[in-house]
This record gives structure tokens, C-alpha cells and sequence, in this order.
């Protein structure tokens, strides 16, 4: 059933159609509305989840552990520095093997203020072991919480869906709601590889000595590369069903492309229309839509961009110090590559900027003009 | 005979909920008091771990001594990590099933006040155990807000002891309107272990904060642990009693809410703050003046508990 | 759960590799491999001990163990129980003075246990004429005890449980001694005594009354037909005084004559008003015996009353029925009337001078001129009694007042070949006390069977002694299981330091009241009533039972580790499980009664 709602809401669908047991959250601007519509589901009994309003983020996210480790289907969602408050637990729970999904929209941090889009906050969380998928529509939202609890549920990893603020989660898009019908073929009801029982209790966790731990961390790089093996099996089950595809990356005119641009969240719908732009004039240029960041599909992304003579990377973050995370994270994929393309990093619109078809514009010109990249970002409008 | 202790005798049966080998110190109450509390909870309990002592002598991967299932988690999470397990159980549909936070006073009084203040202002369903030994002894005896005034840890030393007087959490816990708070020492099993009987019937918050002696962090013999623990209850500076909330409807139409206070425990034989003071190393520092600040603390609490106790009257 | 049963749950897993870590981190098994008993250097072990009463009892009676055995309801039980150490429970349970209730731990915490009523009630109980359940065959060995007191009484009973063939020759036609010719009826009845001769004789003891040595069978008649003799002739030779050596009056006697008299039956005749000189039992005995003749009475004693050696509670007594007390008076000269008959009694005030260095007791100092008059009708004389050694052949060694025996009671230098000589009771020098004549009976009754066994009573002795006086354990030397079939150190005795009184709920200490004074002052029937069953139950619930288990579940209940484990249902007790206990010591500090011992491991 097609409607036009904002993108938290569609967050909220996707929720209500994964049949949730346990949701807790804390709110914070933008992703209030998330949970205000699913505290009014909860009420309504459109879902029957028990919704525990905790008294921070950090809380949010432990309140899931005790949840999932009893063996209940969980989701809590957030956002900037609610985020960031989380940070132990985020270790914790992709540590215990947690099945949990959430959405993060992704918020400036502070230091001073900004509520607005950034994606800083959940980049600083990529060591954490949990599984992030960066969306760009409302539709890929409501998809992406579905898709996420296939995922999740199989390998024993948290799943994070993200994306901008106000861009996604307050715009209004035409989004087709899935019947619960098909959903419920799609994922059946969370059954965890072990059950909290009282006829064969055991401890949950604990205390591990040297001699098992390092062990135990294999085991969390081993999970994180089952992963890029199974969620194209969940994307291909998906389109089956629902008939829309999805993969660990997504491809735009990168055919014959000498200039690919990279980008993840609402800034690739942008790019959409400037790649467009100067295909028509005979610009040999394609997108990459970075979707899948952790882990990081290495092989998918040596395979689109290692035919390109330029790759151009825009980074809506900032690791201080350091430049765009996402450059860097391309840069160090494909520096095994057979051939390595020529790198630009772009930063743009950090705390909210808005980066509209002009800017993409801009900056594909200016990679094109460029022979090649400098060692520093480009930080693109920035006021000089 | 006279039977000193009250608790039926089949109740030490064969299945024991608590097995040995744990590498608690010689002499510790904690796990003492949690061999009573699950005698009294059972099987259908779910314990939740914070960090603190019994979280690392319980057993290392993969070993467990308890037989019930235990989870573990973050430091300062545990009130909520019991709220999304009672949760989760709920929706599981399964029932009589108690969810107990076994946690230290520092995953109570200090980095898990936030979450234990959340969880009681919503009543959640669960029972949050303190065994407070009084510092952060897991780490090695560092000063807590739950140390008592005077005495030394490895960060209040000779030269520094603390100056403040250990945190209300009872009345902290009271103020939240939670539906039960108790206070219980391992000295006092017969009594300890009738309110955990009690608490596992009740819906809503509970809490019970138990007295753990430490002898490596008290400074005292591992085989006087119980009689320190029993002057202490002695001498009124912890004292033994419960906190029923009740809600109750006058005329059958406003809704009044009360608490009971029922002092458990009326020592029969009195003992000095002095007397329960110098029994341990770990206040042997404190000057005369600190003592006596000390009894009349206790003194006025205890007068007021009683008062406490006189005033309410159950409305049944 | 046993520690057998345990140990099959202990598990240990191999860890090889990384596919070895469990989904969700679950644990696999318990923490049974790690035998936290290896963290020890002292372990804890139950170690029943001597409870202040057993060890200051001369006799070393079991006391908790029968009051353990009659809280159960098992009367007959603790009755043959109490009889292993201590023959005589209704004859003690009224004369003796009671060693036991003023060490009772449980004094500190409100009153004494009523040990001596509890015992009254068992001796009343059971008949000494029931059939004696230990009764063994005969060991072939013959022993012939002089004297029918309890000290006599004491060997006979021993002896016999021993397998000895055993004859009590007495010169009066009364049997019991001092039981029955010197302490009153009132204080214990004729048929008591009776009774426990009829208890003896069932036992198969011959009983030769009327028989005097020295004049119907000779001493050395004895030493050669008989493999053993016991001497138990005790003291009833009074003391005279210097003062009454030249006075010649029928009515200055030895206070010990009026009691054999009034004993007897015989007709006596005394005058209205009476003095008792002296302060032992024996003046006090005669001063009651004289009230309840209707005599005006009045005691004597050069001391003060803190120093009179009579027994508190009989002066107390005394006192309650009108007999009035002198102390610190000495007597000083008799006046007489023209026709021989008393006048009065001078005497003169004395008062306390500077500690004897050999007795340690205050020597007496006459208050120069300080004379006052007492008018008298009669004069009792109570100032000590001694043996009586004519029959003695010259060879047997005595001081001025008693025997002297080895520690075996024994006499070294008999008066002839053949049978070893023994002697014990007020003969010989312990305190004159039944219950101590009752203890030195035991004591040779074992020698004795040492002797007949070729083994060193020394050695023995070292094996059976209790606590850190002179008693014997007449179980331990037969072997006897005690009430509690666990390990007893019998050496060590637990005072009142080594009782946690905060497990102990105050509760007064039940007794008989005695008949009131007004009553008992005229009559010479019985005065002591004995509690019924109900009571005896109710007082013998006070007891602490120090040193001993009574599987009160406090180790149980107190050991952090789970390493006590019930073991009630099967046999008694606890079991430690070693492989797991850390020796922590607080089963040891919360035993409300010290039953349990940490001992050093190596």
C-alpha cells in the first residue's frame, strides 16, 4: 500500500512489520518522531511491543541487551550525540552477539551545537563490530529495518540503518508499506541460537582470560565477513518477494565511467541528477552509492571503482586529523587494487549544509579539471 | 533444642542453585547472602551481573557456579539491562519468573545511579539487590559514595580519610515511590531469607539493599565476617527493616499512598558504634570526634526509624 | 548432595580453537574443577568437647548428653546415660552441691541450667531396681568393699559393670553410711537410699550388713580370700574439743551422734535450746535436725559466714527456718549448773587476722575481752569429722587423717599378701563431698580392672581423663559410644568465652520451689519436690549443650562456599567438603556452641 510519509515514519513501518517485542529509546531531535509513531503503534496494539522509555541513550541501548539476550526481537533508535553515549554499549552489544537493529539518523556532534545532518556520529562507531548500511530513500528505510533483521538474525551482529537528518527522516516520499503477509514469509519469528531457559540455565557472558578472548575476537572479524557473504542472498530473497533490489553497494551509469563519484545517504539522490547532467554532455562519469560501510565490502568496491581513472568521494563527516572517512576508507580498499584510480576527497556539508545538483556539479568539474588530488580534503562551500 | 535460625530444614535439599569453586575471598558474605536469596527466589530467577566481585568470581568463560541463567553487562546498565530482560520475558509469555540485579555499591550508589533511578521512577518489574561491602572493592578497595565516614580505602588513605558520611540510598530509593525496600544482612538469614520470599511476590520495583562484609577491605578476619555483620545491626548503624508501599482508596474514591515501615530486627543486646567501629581495621584511624559524630548519626536515623515505624498503620 | 556426588559434576572443557567459542558466549558447565580447598592452611572439623558443667563435675558426669537424650523425651535413655558416669541420680539430684550449676555456661545469659533438678527428676523417674541394660558376664575377679557409703556404693556399681563379683560388708544394720546415718531424711529420704541398695543388689552385689571388719572377719580374712578390697570406711570419728575434756556432761556431744541417733529411730533427748559449734555441713545438718525438734538454735563459727565451709545454699536454709547464726565466735568455756546440767556457753568475739600461709584461710584472733554468754541446754560439737583406722593393720600408711593412696587409689604397702588394697571416699584426702567419694570409687574401680588386665592405669588414665580435673570417663574406658557419634576431644573444655550467647533467646531457669520454711521446719518428711516430665522437657530445652552438636544448622547456613553439606537425614551431622572449603573459620566463629575445631594443615 503506497502513502506519503517522512522518512522516520518509515522507520517506524518497518519496525511494525518486523514485529518487534522490546523497543526502549530516548529521544532526541530529529529522531523523535520515530518513536513518538511508535509509541502511538504500541498503544493502538497496531504493535504489540513492550516500549520501555529509558532515561538516556546509554540506558536505551543496554535495556536492548538484557531483551535480546532473552531472546526477544529488539530496536531502539537515535541519533548525533544520543549516539555517542551509547559508544560502550554499541562495543558491548556486537561483543555479546546481539541481534539488534537500529536506525541512527545521522546528527551533527557536539563541541557546540548542530542538530542538523552530519555523519561524524556513526562513523565514530565503524570499530564497534556493528553492521552499517547508509540509506538514501524512505522506501530503502522501511526495506533496510526488514532486510536488517534477516541479516542480523542470522549472523548474530547488530545491524545500524543510517541516514541524514531532516533530509530523510522529516521529507515526505511516496513509500509502498509491504502487507504484513509478506513480511512474515520474509522473517519469521526471532528464534536465538541459544535460549534463556531455567531447565538448562547458563551464564550469558562473562569474565574471558587471556586465553580465550583474543580467540573471541577472531570469531566477531570471522561473523563481519559472513556477512558480505549472506546479505546478497537476503537482497535477492527480497526482490523475489517485494520486487525491489538492493545490494551492498548500488551502480549508476559507472558503464565505461572515468570519473566515479562516491557517495552515501541523501547526497547521492543529488548526484543522481548532476551525474545525469553531464552524461548529457558526454562526460564519461558514473556514482557509486556506498550503502554497506561495515564491513567493508573491499572486493565490491575494487571491482566498481578499479575501472575508473578518478574516483571522487564526497564525505558528508569529518575525522579531525584525518580528513573524510569515507576517502579514507576507498583509499585503503583499493590500495591492493591492480589499479588504483586517482582519489579526491570532497568534504561537504557538514551540520546540516545543504549540497544541492550545483555543488555535485562543481565538484565533478573540478576533479575533472584537477590532474590529480591533493593530500587535504577539499572542503567544498567552505566560507572562506 | 532450641532452634536458632528459622528457615525449614528442606530447603538445604540436594539441587543447590549455588555451587563451589568460585574464587571469592575466604570469608566473603556476598556469596553467602546470594546462596540464601536463591534458596528463597528458586529457579525461575534471572540474574543480571554489572561488573563488581561477584561477576568475576561467579566463573570465568565457560564456567558458571550458579544454576540459573546469569547475564552480564555493561558497568553502569544493570537496572536497565534487568528492565529489557523482565520485558522480553513478558512478552514471551512467561510467568512467576523474577528478574534480580545483583550488583555492587558501586554499580548502585555511583555509576549506576542513573539507571536505578530510571528503572524505579518507572517501577519496573524486577528485584535490584545491592550487596554493599561499602568501596570499590572488585578494583581494589577505592572509596565509593557508599563508605562510611572515617573510614580508610586505598583512595581516602592515612592523612585523607573520607569526610563525607555514606549516601542514603534507602531514603533515595524511597523518594522514587518504588513498591518495596528492604535492608538485609547475611547475619540475619532466617530474616534475609523470608524477604526475598516476600519481594518475589510482588509486582513492581524492588529493593533490598544487603550489608557484605569484605575482609580483605574491612580489614578483618574471614572468620569474624558474620559477627561484624551482626554488631552492625547491633549497634543500629544498619539497621534491619522494610518498606511496604501501599495504595489504598478512601471512600473508594481518592487513591492515598503510604509506606509501612516495620523495623525487622530490635537487637536485643546493644552494642556502641565504638564497639562495631574498632572491630575493624579499615576504621581504626578515626579520631574520637568522628566516633561520636557517628552515634549520633546512628542514633537519630534509628529514632527516626522507629518513629517511622510507630506513625504508619497498614489499611488493612 | 554428597561431596562424593559432587565431585562426578566437576567439568573441565578443552579449549582448542576459535570455533570452540559457544554462540552468545554461553557458559558450558559449573566451577566445580576449581577446588578452592587447595586456597587452606587451617581447616575446620567437628570436635565434640567438655562442657564447663561435665568438667568441673568430680564425677565427670555427661551432663549434656542426658539432657540431650531427656529433651527427646528419652527418659530411660538418658537415665542409663547419666548412670555410665554418675550412679546415684536421686541421691545426687538432692545432696550434692551442685559443682555444675555454678560453671553453667548459661548463667552469663540469664540463669543456670537446674542441672541437679533434671537429675532429681531422672533418678525419680526410673526405678534403680530396673533391670540394668550394660549388665556384663563375670571377669572371674572377686571384690570385697568395707563400707556401704557412697564411696563403697560408687565401687560396687563399677566394679560389677566391670564383670567383677563384688560383696559391700557393713557394720550397721542401716547400709548407706553418711547417705543414711549422717545427712537427715528431710534432705534425703531413707527410701532413696534404699532404693539404690535394691538397685545394687539386683545388679547381683552382695550385701553383708552388720558385718564389722576388724571384729566378725579380719582384715587379713578379707585380703586373702578376696582378689580386691576397697576401704570406703569414711570419717565418723568426730573431733573433739580441748574445751570439753575435762567436762563430763550427756548433753555435749559430737553433732554427728544426734544425727546417727535421730537416723536410727532411737529416742533422743535433747534440751530446748541447742548450740551447734562449727561451720560445716554437719553443724548445719544438726542445727535444721534440732529446729525440727522444736529447739531454739543457735550456730557457732569462729569465721565469718563467707568462710563457713558448709554449703551457701544449706545456711541459707538454716537460716530461712530460724536457726540463728554466730559468726566470727569461739567458744571459750562450758558452765555448768550444780546438777551437771548446761548452763551456758562463754565464748568471746573474734575477728580476722592475716591469711595462713599454708591453708590460705584467715587465721581467727580473739578480741581480748570481748566475752558474751550463750545459755545453752545442749551443746553440739561439729568442728570435723575423721576416719577411724583400729581396724587398719599398722602397715597401712595413713597421716593423722587420712589414707595415703597412689593416683590409682591404691595402697602401696598393703597389710598382707594376696588381694591389692584400695581405698577412697572421706577416707582419703579429697573434699568431703558425696559426689567426690562417688568419683574416687569410679576411679578404683577402673585401677582395679587395669590391674586385673596387666595394663598401666597411668597410660589409661592419660586416655580417659576429662577436662582439667580429676574426673574419669568410665564410657570412654568401655568404649562407649557418646550421644553424638562424632570425634570428642575431652581435653579441651568450652567456658563461657567460647559461647556465641547472641544465638540464645533469654529464658529464666525453671525450679521446684522447696516446701516454704514455716512448713519444712516441722517436719523431718522430704522437703524437695521433683519436677514433673513437661517441666523437665521445658528446662532441659535452656540447655546450650556447649562443645557438643546439635545439628542446629548454623555452619550449614553460614559457610559461603556450600562446602557443609547435610548429612542429618542419613547419619548425624555435616560432612566438610574439603575439596572445597577455604578455611575461612566462620562456621567455626558462628558455632553457637564451639562444637567445631580448626585444626593446621601442614
Amino acid at each position: 500500500m503506497k502513502k506519503a510519509i517522512k522518512g522516520n515514519h518509515a522507520v517506524s513501518h518497518g519496525v511494525r512489520l518486523s514485529k518487534v517485542g522490546v523497543i526502549s529509546a530516548y529521544p532526541i531531535t530529529p529522531q523523535t518522531t520515530i518513536v513518538e509513531e511508535l509509541s502511538e503503534m504500541c498503544a493502538s496494539g497496531d504493535l504489540e511491543a513492550r516500549f520501555i522509555k529509558v532515561e538516556s541513550e546509554h540506558s536505551a541501548m543496554a535495556a536492548l541487551i538484557g531483551a535480546a539476550t532473552t531472546g526477544v526481537r529488539t530496536f531502539t533508535a537515535t541519533s548525533g550525540n544520543g549516539l555517542l553515549l551509547m559508544h560502550e554499549v554499541l562495543h558491548w552489544t556486537a561483543g555479546a552477539r546481539l541481534p539488534i537493529v537500529m536506525a541512527n539518523v545521522n546528527r551533527a556532534v557536539s563541541g557546540v551545537w548542530n542538530i542538523w545532518a552530519e555523519q561524524t556520529d556513526s562513523l565514530a562507531q565503524r570499530d564497534t563490530g556493528w553492521i552499517q548500511i547508509y540509506c538514501e530513500s524512505s522506501q530503502e528505510l522501511l526495506d533496510g529495518v526488514i532486510m536488517a533483521y534477516k541479516l542480523a538474525e542470522k549472523v548474530m551482529l547488530p545491524v545500524m540503518i543510517a541516514y541524514d537528518a531532516f533530509f530523510l527522516s522529516h521529507t515526505t516520499e511516496i513509500v509502498d508499506i509491504p502487507d504484513e503477509d509478506l513480511v512474515d514469509g520474509f522473517i519469521p519469528p526471532y528464534v536465538p541460537p541459544v535460549s534463556l531457559n531455567f531447565d538448562d540455565p547458563r551464564m550469558f557472558g562473562g569474565f574471558f582470560a587471556t586465553d580465550y578472548f583474543y580467540e573471541h575476537r577472531y570469531t566477531l572479524q570471522q561473523a563481519s565477513q559472513e556477512v558480505l557473504q549472506y546479505y546478497p542472498e537476503v537482497c535477492r530473497e527480497f526482490k523475489r518477494i517485494f520486487g525491489r533490489e538492493y545490494g551492498l553497494v548500488e551502480t549508476y551509469r559507472t558503464e565505461a565511467a572515468e570519473v566515479i563519484l562516491v557517495t552515501a545517504g541523501a547526497i547521492t539522490s543529488v548526484s543522481r541528477i548532476a551525474i545525469d547532467k553531464f552524461r548529457d554532455k558526454g562526460e564519461k562519469v558514473g556514482l557509486m552509492k556506498l550503502r554497506m560501510f561495515r564491513p567493508v565490502p573491499v572486493v565490491y568496491w575494487r571491482e566498481v571503482l578499479g575501472k575508473a581513472r578518478k574516483v571522487v568521494v564526497i564525505d558528508r563527516n569529518l575525522s579531525v586529523g584525518l580528513g573524510g572517512v569515507f576517502a579514507s576508507e576507498i583509499r585503503s580498499a583499493l590500495y591492493a587494487s591492480a589499479h588504483r584510480p586517482l582519489i579526491f576527497s570532497v568534504v561537504a556539508g557538514l551540520g546540516g549544509r545543504d549540497v544541492t545538483p550545483e555543488d555535485v556539479e562543481g565538484i565533478l568539474s573540478h576533479v575533472i579539471a584537477q590532474d590529480k588530488p591533493s593530500d587535504a580534503p577539499l572542503f567544498w562551500g567552505l566560507k572562506q | 533444642m532450641q532452634k536458632m535460625i528459622d528457615i525449614p530444614r528442606q530447603v538445604w535439599g540436594d539441587e543447590e542453585l549455588m555451587q563451589p569453586g568460585m574464587t571469592s575471598c575466604q570469608g566473603c558474605a556476598a556469596p553467602l547472602s546470594m546462596k540464601i536469596a536463591l534458596k528463597a527466589l528458586g529457579q525461575r530467577t534471572v540474574v543480571v551481573f554489572p561488573a563488581c566481585c561477584f561477576a568475576v568470581f561467579v566463573g570465568g568463560y565457560p564456567y558458571s557456579s550458579l544454576k540459573v541463567p546469569i547475564i552480564h553487562c555493561p558497568f553502569e546498565t544493570a537496572a536497565v539491562v534487568a528492565s529489557g530482560a523482565a520485558a522480553a520475558l513478558d512478552v514471551r509469555g512467561e510467568k512467576d519468573v523474577v528478574v534480580m540485579v545483583w550488583a555492587g555499591d558501586g554499580g548502585t550508589f555511583d555509576i549506576g545511579m542513573q539507571a536505578l533511578s530510571g528503572a524505579a521512577e518507572r517501577n519496573e518489574n524486577i528485584l535490584f539487590v545491592c550487596y554493599d561491602n561499602e568501596a570499590y572493592m572488585n578494583t581494589g578497595i577505592q572509596r565509593s559514595s557508599a563508605t562510611p565516614l572515617g573510614a580508610w580505602t586505598t583512595t581516602t588513605p592515612a592523612g585523607s580519610l573520607k569526610e563525607e558520611s555514606k549516601k542514603d540510598i534507602e531514603q533515595i530509593m524511597l523518594a522514587h515511590h518504588i513498591s518495596y525496600m528492604a535492608t538485609a544482612s547475611a547475619a540475619y538469614p532466617d530474616d534475609l531469607f523470608r524477604k526475598f520470599q516476600k519481594a518475589r511476590q510482588i509486582t513492581g520495583m524492588k529493593f533490598i539493599h544487603l550489608l557484605s562484609a569484605c575482609p580483605p577491605g574491612w580489614r578483618i578476619d574471614p572468620a569474624n565476617t558474620i559477627q561484624v555483620m551482626r554488631m552492625a545491626t547491633q549497634s543500629h548503624v544498619f539497621p534491619i527493616y522494610e518498606v511496604r508501599k501501599w495504595r489504598f482508596s478512601k471512600d473508594n474514591e481518592r487513591f492515598e499512598e503510604d509506606w509501612e515501615y516495620t523495623i525487622n530486627v530490635v537487637p536485643e543486646k546493644k552494642v556502641t558504634v565504638k564497639t562495631y567501629l574498632k572491630s575493624q581495621g579499615r576504621f581504626g584511624l578515626m579520631t574520637d570526634e568522628m566516633i561520636e559524630d557517628t552515634q549520633k548519626r546512628v542514633d537519630r536515623k534509628w529514632h527516626e526509624l522507629v518513629q517511622k515505624q510507630d506513625r504508619c498503620v497498614s489499611p488493612e | 548432595m554428597t561431596v562424593k556426588k559432587r565431585s562426578e559434576m566437576a567439568i573441565k572443557h578443552e579449549f582448542k580453537s576459535y570455533r570452540d567459542i559457544t554462540p552468545m558466549h554461553v557458559s558450558l558447565g559449573n566451577m566445580l574443577y576449581n577446588k578452592t580447598g587447595s586456597w587452606r592452611f587451617i581447616k575446620p572439623i567437628y570436635e565434640d568437647k567438655i562442657p564447663a558443667c561435665q568438667n568441673t563435675c568430680p564425677a565427670g558426669n555427661d551432663i549434656e548428653g542426658w539432657i540431650k537424650l531427656l529433651n527427646n523425651k528419652e527418659f530411660e535413655k538418658a537415665y542409663w546415660h547419666l548412670k555410665r558416669e554418675e550412679p546415684f541420680p536421686a541421691i545426687l539430684g538432692r545432696v550434692c552441691f551442685k559443682f555444675c550449676e555454678d560453671a553453667c555456661n548459661r548463667a552469663v545469659l540469664d540463669d543456670c541450667i537446674r542441672i541437679q533438678e533434671l537429675e532429681r527428676f531422672l533418678g525419680d523417674h526410673i526405678a534403680p531396681a530396673t533391670p540394668h541394660p550394660e549388665l556384663p558376664g563375670e571377669n572371674g575377679k572377686h571384690l570385697a568393699v568395707v563400707g556401704s557409703g557412697p564411696s563403697g556404693m560408687s565401687v560396687a556399681y563399677f566394679a560389677r559393670l566391670l564383670g567383677f563379683r563384688v560383696t559391700i560388708f557393713d557394720k550397721d544394720a542401716l547400709l548407706g553410711g553418711m547417705l543414711r546415718l549422717g545427712i537427715p531424711g528431710y534432705r534425703l529420704p531413707r527410701q532413696v537410699v534404699a532404693a539404690e541398695f535394691e538397685g545394687l543388689s539386683r545388679m547381683g552385689i552382695e550385701l553383708r550388713p552388720e558385718t564389722e571388719i576388724g571384729k566378725d572377719v579380719s582384715l587379713e580374712t578379707l585380703t586373702t580370700t578376696y582378689d580386691y578390697v576397697f576401704l570406703a570406711t569414711g570419717a565418723h570419728r568426730s573431733l573433739p574439743m580441748k574445751l570439753t575434756e575435762n567436762i563430763s556432761c550427756c548433753q555435749i556431744m559430737s553433732a554427728l551422734t544426734l544425727l546417727k541417733q535421730v537416723a536410727r529411730g532411737d529416742n533422743v533427748a535433747i534440751g530446748k535450746r541447742v548450740v551447734v559449734i562449727g561451720g560445716g555441713n554437719t553443724a548445719i545438718d544438726a542445727a535444721r535436725t534440732a529446729i525440727r525438734m522444736g529447739c531454739h538454735t543457735t550456730v557457732i563459727y569462729r569465721r565469718s559466714v563467707t568462710e563457713m565451709p558448709a554449703h551457701p545454699e544449706e545456711v541459707r536454709q538454716a537460716q530461712e527456718e530460724g536457726v540463728f547464726f554466730r559468726f566470727l565466735a569461739a567458744p571459750e568455756d562450758i558452765a555448768l549448773h550444780p546438777d551437771a546440767t548446761i548452763e551456758k556457753l562463754v565464748c568471746c568475739e573474734m575477728e580476722l587476722g592475716p591469711a595462713d600461709e599454708k591453708s590460705g584461710r584467715c587465721r581467727p584472733i580473739r578480741k581480748e575481752g570481748m566475752t558474751f554468754d550463750i545459755p545453752a541446754d545442749t551443746i553440739l560439737i561439729a568442728i570435723g569429722e575423721k576416719p577411724d583406722f583400729d581396724y587398719l593393720s599398722r602397715h597401712v600408711p595413713s597421716t593423722d587423717a587420712f589414707v595415703a593412696t597412689g593416683g590409682d587409689l591404691s595402697i602401696s604397702s598393703g597389710p598382707c599378701q594376696g588381694a591389692k588394697v584400695f581405698a577412697g571416699g572421706d577416707m582419703i584426702d579429697i573434699p568431703h563431698t558425696v559426689v567426690h567419694a562417688v568419683a574416687s570409687g569410679k576411679r578404683a574401680a577402673i585401677a582395679m580392672d587395669c590391674d586385673r588386665r596387666g595394663v598401666l592405669f597411668a597410660d589409661v588414665l592419660n586416655q580417659i581423663r576429662i577436662g582439667s580435673g580429676t574426673a574419669l570417663s568410665f564410657s570412654r574406658y568401655m568404649n562407649w559410644a557418646p550421644v553424638n557419634p562424632v570425634h570428642r576431644n575431652d581435653q579441651k573444655v568450652v567456658d563461657s568465652t567460647k559461647i556465641v550467647y547472641d544465638y540464645f533467646i533469654k529464658s529464666p531457669g525453671c525450679h521446684k520451689a522447696i516446701q516454704p520454711a514455716g512448713l519444712r521446719k516441722n517436719s523431718f518428711a522430704p522437703y524437695h519436690t521433683t519436677l514433673s516430665g513437661e517441666e523437665a522437657i521445658h528446662e532441659s530445652e535452656r540447655c546450650l549443650h556447649c562443645g557438643r552438636c546439635t545439628e542446629c544448622d548454623n555452619c550449614m547456613i553460614f559457610c559461603p562456599d556450600v562446602s557443609i553439606l547435610d548429612q542429618t537425614r542419613e547419619t548425624f551431622g555435616y560432612a566438610i567438603d574439603y575439596d572445597y572449603c577455604k578455611g575461612c573459620g566462620i562456621c567455626f566463629t558462628e558455632c553457637p556452641r564451639h562444637a567445631i575445631t580448626m585444626v593446621s594443615e601442614g
